[in-house]
């Protein structure tokens, strides 16, 4: 057969397949775990959300990195690792065993300590990487509470009133790990590349939590639960038939602003391209050049688990969580009607669709972009997405203040996308003349001279 | 005993060693992140009084964003030993340390005045108690003036820091 066709059966027909399987044994292993004592649930979720699920994800995005950045400059990519096992031995087996490869590799590299360390520290700078990121998840729903034979099944590891503020306390403490390492490391270079990546990690909080104040104005909560099904409601229906059609209010048509302002904020804390400066692997020595083995593994990894986490958090602020944009509740109600488990296995298959495509968005963006300079990112920072993210929050008040059903709202954002969507046309490919100058700088540094000069030559 | 008694005293514990540790490390760095520890064993602490909302907010203001910046200064100097030279009296360190006595007996006196000290959170109130609804409420309502006042206090002290800033460039 030909590759599209085996891609089209793989991405629609295996990857839902495995997640499928995987949640239907997440929903039942939280029942048990419920029925055996209250909270019992939470645990078994916080075992294969958490331990399996986000961390098997993030281990098979390292081999999707590499084959999507070759994919994308037209290389080969992994292909060279083989299983030592009869009939599978000249088989590469997608790169598959690069990952074991990769392990195997990290666990058995020795473990180089610089000299003159604070010992401590600098053991603690990955732990305290890793930490944080692999906490984050906690809090996101991956989906529905299922009522099932009384029990009510919760498919979270927890439910917290104050919700999202947990999310960003724990990124926040993210900062730690890259600053300890950076000074741990007895390194100039290494302390330089943690004092780059604590201020822009610093500098990027505020504009990540502003700028999502607006869209818990428009669903007046802050529970990640609760804000998944407030995007149930439609703006606009059409039709009062059995499949239910219409515009659904996800927050992505309510606050295209606060998602790009979103986006960008956090794919800094990510520190991955455009905003790997505190990294920078090839060029510039970022904060863990002075670690080896299984210690650069865990900062290696935290990154990837962040890439994940941050799917995961878009999906269910923007993008309607585990509910489908048309006939959800017709769906809802039919497949509960043939039993919860099958209802609650299908809707959180398609939350984990929905992160695996952000994950590919998110790397299609790090292999795109060129990196920022260190004042482009600040200036981005302080000076575009900070005053942005007031002014989105200001408008989006007025707005469900002057109308709570959010249709207004939902207006304004319809016009902000399109207008984006013209401003993208707009910068695309530009003639000739104008490519000379655009190299000269970068938007809105450039140096004012620069044009005049290129006149006068 | 309860479990609440022994987590207290095992929280409190916490607090009090990594506080001891922050005054007798030789390290600044090392000083700074066992003050993160204290931290979260405050949190904790709150935690076991219904207070998670302040919790969350303790970890993520102080933890999270005051504590980062101190240790972003932290390691930007590079302290000696000589700067530190132990068991000198000088005036800083004695009104410093009549300052502290001070705000220790100040604390004392208005905690045993507190109303309400000693209440048992129990029934319905365990439901809304420390909520972060039940603070937004309190906050915008009843202590709506000190919240504004602290408010334009930050203000202040913003603006103090940009012309500090301003003057030195």
């Amino acid at each position: 057969m030909k590759r599209p066709v085996w891609m089209s059966i793989l991405i629609f027909g295996v990857i839902p397949g495995i997640f499928a399987g995987i949640q239907a044994a997440a929903y039942v292993l939280a029942w048990l775990g419920q029925k055996l004592f209250d909270g019992g649930g939470y645990l078994a979720n916080m075992l294969t959300l958490m331990l399996v699920v986000v961390m098997v994800l993030a281990t098979l995005l390292v081999l999707a990195e590499r084959k999507w950045s070759a994919l994308m400059q037209d290389r080969v990519g992994p292909n060279v690792a083989r299983l030592p096992i009869p009939g599978l031995s000249k088989n590469p087996l997608f790169g598959l065993p690069h990952v074991a490869a990769d392990v195997l590799k990290m666990l058995f590299k020795e473990d180089l300590v610089p000299s003159k360390v604070s010992r401590l520290m600098f053991e603690l700078g990955p732990v305290l990487a890793f930490a944080p990121a692999f906490a984050l998840f906690a809090v996101v729903p991956a989906g529905p509470a299922i009522n099932w034979d009384g029990i009510r099944v919760p498919m979270v590891v927890a439910e917290p009133d104050f919700g999202i503020l947990y999310l960003f306390a724990i990124a926040s403490l993210a900062v730690y790990g890259t600053s300890l390492a950076g000074w741990a490391s007895n390194n100039k270079f290494a302390l330089l590349g943690g004092v780059r990546a604590s201020s822009q990690m610093i500098s990027y909080e505020v504009g990540l939590g502003l700028s999502l104040v607006g869209l818990f104005l428009a669903f007046g909560s802050v529970q990640l639960g609760a804000l998944a099904d407030a995007q149930t409601q439609y703006l606009w229906k059409l039709g009062d038939g059995a499949f239910d059609l219409g515009l659904p209010a996800w927050g992505i048509f309510l606050q295209p602003y606060g998602f790009i302002l979103f986006f960008a904020a956090a794919s800094a804390e990510t520190k991955r391209a455009p905003f790997d400066v505190p990294e920078g692997e090839s060029e510039i020595i970022g904060y863990f050049v002075e670690y080896s083995g299984m210690k650069f593994g865990l900062f290696m990894i935290s990154e990837f688990v962040e890439v994940v986490v941050l799917s995961g958090v878009i999906t269910v602020l923007f993008l309607g969580g585990w509910h489908l944009p048309v006939g959800d509740a017709w769906l809802t109600a039919k497949l509960t009607a043939v039993h919860p488990l099958l209802y609650g296995t299908v809707a959180a298959t398609l939350f984990w669709l929905k992160v695996v495509t952000l994950c590919y968005v998110q790397m299609a963006v790090r292999w795109t972009m060129p990196r920022f300079r260190y004042d482009q990112i600040q200036a981005l920072g302080w000076k575009i997405l900070f005053p942005l993210g007031l002014v989105n929050l200001f408008l989006t008040g007025a707005l469900v203040l002057i109308d709570p059903s959010l249709r207004l709202l939902a207006v304004v954002g319809l016009l902000q996308i399109g207008l984006l969507a013209a401003l993208t046309a707009a910068a695309g490919p530009k003639k000739k003349a104008d490519t000379a100058l655009a190299h000269g700088g970068h938007g809105h540094d450039a140096h004012p001279a620069a044009p005049a000069a290129a006149a006068h030559h | 005993m309860s479990v609440e008694n022994v987590l207290f005293w095992v929280f409190a514990l916490g607090i009090v060693s990594s506080a001891f540790l922050v005054i007798l490390a030789r390290n600044p760095v090392h000083s700074a992140m066992a003050l993160v520890g204290a931290f979260f064993f405050l949190a904790a602490e709150y935690v076991l009084l219904w207070a998670h909302t302040i919790a969350v907010l303790q970890v993520l203001v102080y933890a999270g964003a005051i504590m980062v910046l101190f240790l972003f200064v932290i390691m930007l100097l590079s302290l000696t030993d000589a700067d530190l030279q132990p068991g000198q009296v000088t005036l800083a360190r004695v009104v410093g340390g009549a300052s502290a006595a001070g705000l220790c007996l100040v604390m004392v006196e208005t905690l045993s005045k507190t109303k309400g000290a000693g209440q048992v959170i129990a029934g319905e109130q365990t439901q809304v108690f420390g909520t972060l609804a039940e603070m937004g409420r309190v906050i915008y309502t009843q202590y709506l003036f000190p919240f504004e006042a602290v408010s334009l206090l930050l203000l202040v002290a913003i603006v103090g820091a940009v012309v500090v800033a301003k003057a030195r460039i």
